[in-house]
Formats: structure tokens, sequence, C-alpha cells
């Protein structure tokens, strides 16, 4: 459930990014977040309209690009498929333990920002 | 989770390039984390804690496992012997901080008003705000909470996962990250062992897995049971900390 306090701290960091570049308007923003970061897309989906309304930027969508983990058993040596939702980093084949990559991405990745004055802003 | 590796190329917080076109929106390009505020917060407070000397230990668990009062007889215990301070962390009421003053202990109370964690802003507040003495060990008391809290660093040394036994045996598995993240696990109310289903070896399998070397202990505030032993650990800790001091 701090879905919010993420969403708030993705406004945050968009605004800041954004300031650069004159006032002007959140047109679409993208985020990537990875399944052990425990953040539900779609709870940070509805976080993100709320935080957004009644601001300038009502009505921008966030956009998640969702990042799995990658998991591999040095003792079998291959990869293994992650069931969804299980944090184990156990190989389901042999017992052992798993090397895990990636999959806690929780990260601001791109805006589209619209200024008020076209052309006018120049970094 | 920003000692992932696949981290690495987002660590630039450098100037953002512009790929729009003169009259259409602008694609700025970010790539940061989105906690790199609290991060960097959280690093501050490291290097000033490492500067003082004081351990840091930020406790994490369900409501009413027994963190309060786990904290009460741990300042009961340390009294004399280390110079403590506690903050405390909950969405309402001065209750938990008022307790620990009650103990001679300063502490200060920080109310969320709803927020499900603590951040790093926060914890700065509190130091600012709750005028501590130079401390030996300051503990955060996070908000009751299994989930959100593990994402926020606080700039601690180490995590405490509290497990109650009255929670059941099947935590750990059923809330990986927190028991993942915690170097120490304290599995509390030991006194009531005898009236529940707790079956330890299977908590202690599950730390294992999630935590290879994460250490398990047990204690009874009530009894007193135990508490030596986590105060022992603290100062084994505090004694480690400050040997690394340049």
């Amino acid at each position: 459930m701090h879905e919010t306090g993420v969403a708030m701290e993705i406004y945050r960091a968009s605004l800041q990014a954004a300031e650069a570049h004159g006032p002007g308007h959140l047109e679409r923003v993208r985020v990537a977040v990875g399944e052990l970061s425990a953040v539900d897309p779609e709870l940070l989906a509805y976080a993100w309209e709320a935080v957004v309304a009644g601001t300038p930027d009502e009505g921008c969508p966030l956009e998640v690009e969702w990042h799995r983990a990658r998991q591999s058993c040095a003792a079998c040596g291959q990869d293994k498929e992650r069931s969804e939702g299980s944090w184990l980093p156990v190989c389901p084949d042999c017992g052992e333990f798993l090397t895990v990559e990636g999959g806690r991405e929780l990260d601001l990745l791109q805006l589209s920002y619209l200024p008020d004055k076209p052309g006018g802003a120049h970094v | 989770m920003c000692d992932d590796p696949s981290h690495a190329h987002v660590h630039a917080h450098g100037p953002f390039r512009n790929l729009g076109h003169e009259h259409g929106p602008l694609q700025v390009q970010v790539e940061r984390r989105v906690l790199e505020s609290n991060d960097l917060e959280a690093q501050h407070l490291r290097e000033d804690f490492a500067e003082d000397g004081t351990l840091v230990v930020n406790l994490i668990s369900s409501p009413g496992s027994g963190k309060t009062t786990l904290l009460e007889a741990t300042v009961a215990e340390l009294k004399g012997k280390l110079s403590v301070g506690v903050i405390e962390g909950d969405v309402a009421t001065e209750r938990d901080a008022d307790r620990i003053r009650a103990l001679g202990v300063p502490a200060f109370q920080v109310v969320t008003g709803g927020a499900c964690h603590l951040d790093a802003r926060q914890v700065n507040k509190a130091l600012r705000k709750g005028k501590f003495p130079d401390l030996d060990v300051l503990f955060i008391e996070n908000v009751g909470n299994l989930v959100c809290p593990t994402s926020y660093d606080l700039g601690e040394d180490f995590k405490v996962a509290l497990l109650s036994v009255t929670e059941g045996d099947d935590k750990p598995f059923k809330y990986p990250g927190i028991f993942s993240a915690a170097q120490v696990t304290l599995i509390t109310k030991t006194d009531l062992m005898a009236h529940v289903s707790f079956d330890l070896e299977a908590v202690k399998g599950q730390i294992k897995t999630l935590r290879p070397g994460g250490e398990v202990l047990m204690a009874s505030a009530q009894t007193g049971t135990g508490v030596d032993a986590w105060c022992g650990l603290l100062a084994a800790r505090l004694a480690a900390k400050r040997a690394q001091e340049p």
C-alpha cells in the first residue's frame, strides 16, 4: 500500500526533471517496475491518477514497463522459470540457491513534457 | 534495493537529453531511481551515524508483534551501560514515545498521519527536532507493517524483523521481502509458545532460505528471557562498528 508514496515520489521527480524546460505540463510519464520491487503496477496507476488529480498534470498517463527477474541455477547450469509471485531463490529441481538478476527496478525513465512556450525551452 | 547490479544503468543523475521537436512535447530522458531522494538522504544519515559512532537499528514488524514492549525491556537492560534513543513511527498518537520517555530515555514520535512506513527525511527531521544527546544506539521503530518499510532505507546499520509466535510460523515465506532484508529476525512473545502452534524449526528453515546467514534470536519481553542475548548482539555490533572507524 505504499504505492501512493511511490506515485508522489514519481510526480516529484518528474516535476524536478521538467523544471529545466520552463512552465508546461506532463503529457506522459514512463517508469520501470520490477516484480521484486514490492510495487503493484495496477495500484500504482490508481495512486498516480489520484496524485495528479487537481494539478495541471491531471489526466497524464503513467506508463509502467514491467520487469521480470531472471534467475539461474549454477548447479543445474540453466535458467529457471520464476513462478509468479515467488521470491524464493531456490532451484525447484535441485534445491540449490539461485542467482537472481533484475526484478528490483523502480525507476523513472522518461517524460513527455509540453512547455507552455513552443520551442522556448532550451537546456 | 540500490545494491542491485541491475540498477547500474540508472545511477547517472545527469542532464536531461532533449529529444523533442521544436513545437511538440519534449521527450525528456530521466533514468533515475524513483526512491533516489530517499536513498541519498539515507546515505547522508549513514555517514553522520558513522561519524558519531552511533549504531542504528531499524525495527520492522506487523502491528502488535511487540516492538515497543521489546524496546521497553531493551532500554531497561541497557540503562546505565549505553546511551540510547528511540524514534517511534506510528500513523497516530504519541503513545509509544510516551512509553519510552516514561523510562527516562529520549524518544521522538513521528506521526505519519496515514503513511505506512518511515522515510529517511522523516528520520532526519526527527533527529533535528528530537534534540537527542550523543547516542550509542538509536532504535527506529518503524510503522507496524511487514511490506512497505522494507523499501525505505533509513541509514540504519541493519534491519531487525520481529515475529511474534502468535502470528504464526508461515510469515517469512508470506512476507519474503522483509525477511530477506533483515539481518536479524527476533522471535518475540516466546513465553506464549506453549499455548500456540508455532513450529520454530520451520521458521528457521524459511529464514535460512530467504537470508542465508541471517541471525535468529528469541526473546520474551514479559519474562525477560533472551533480552540479554539481544542486548549482547547490540553491544557486539556497536563495538564492531566503532572498530571500523578510522
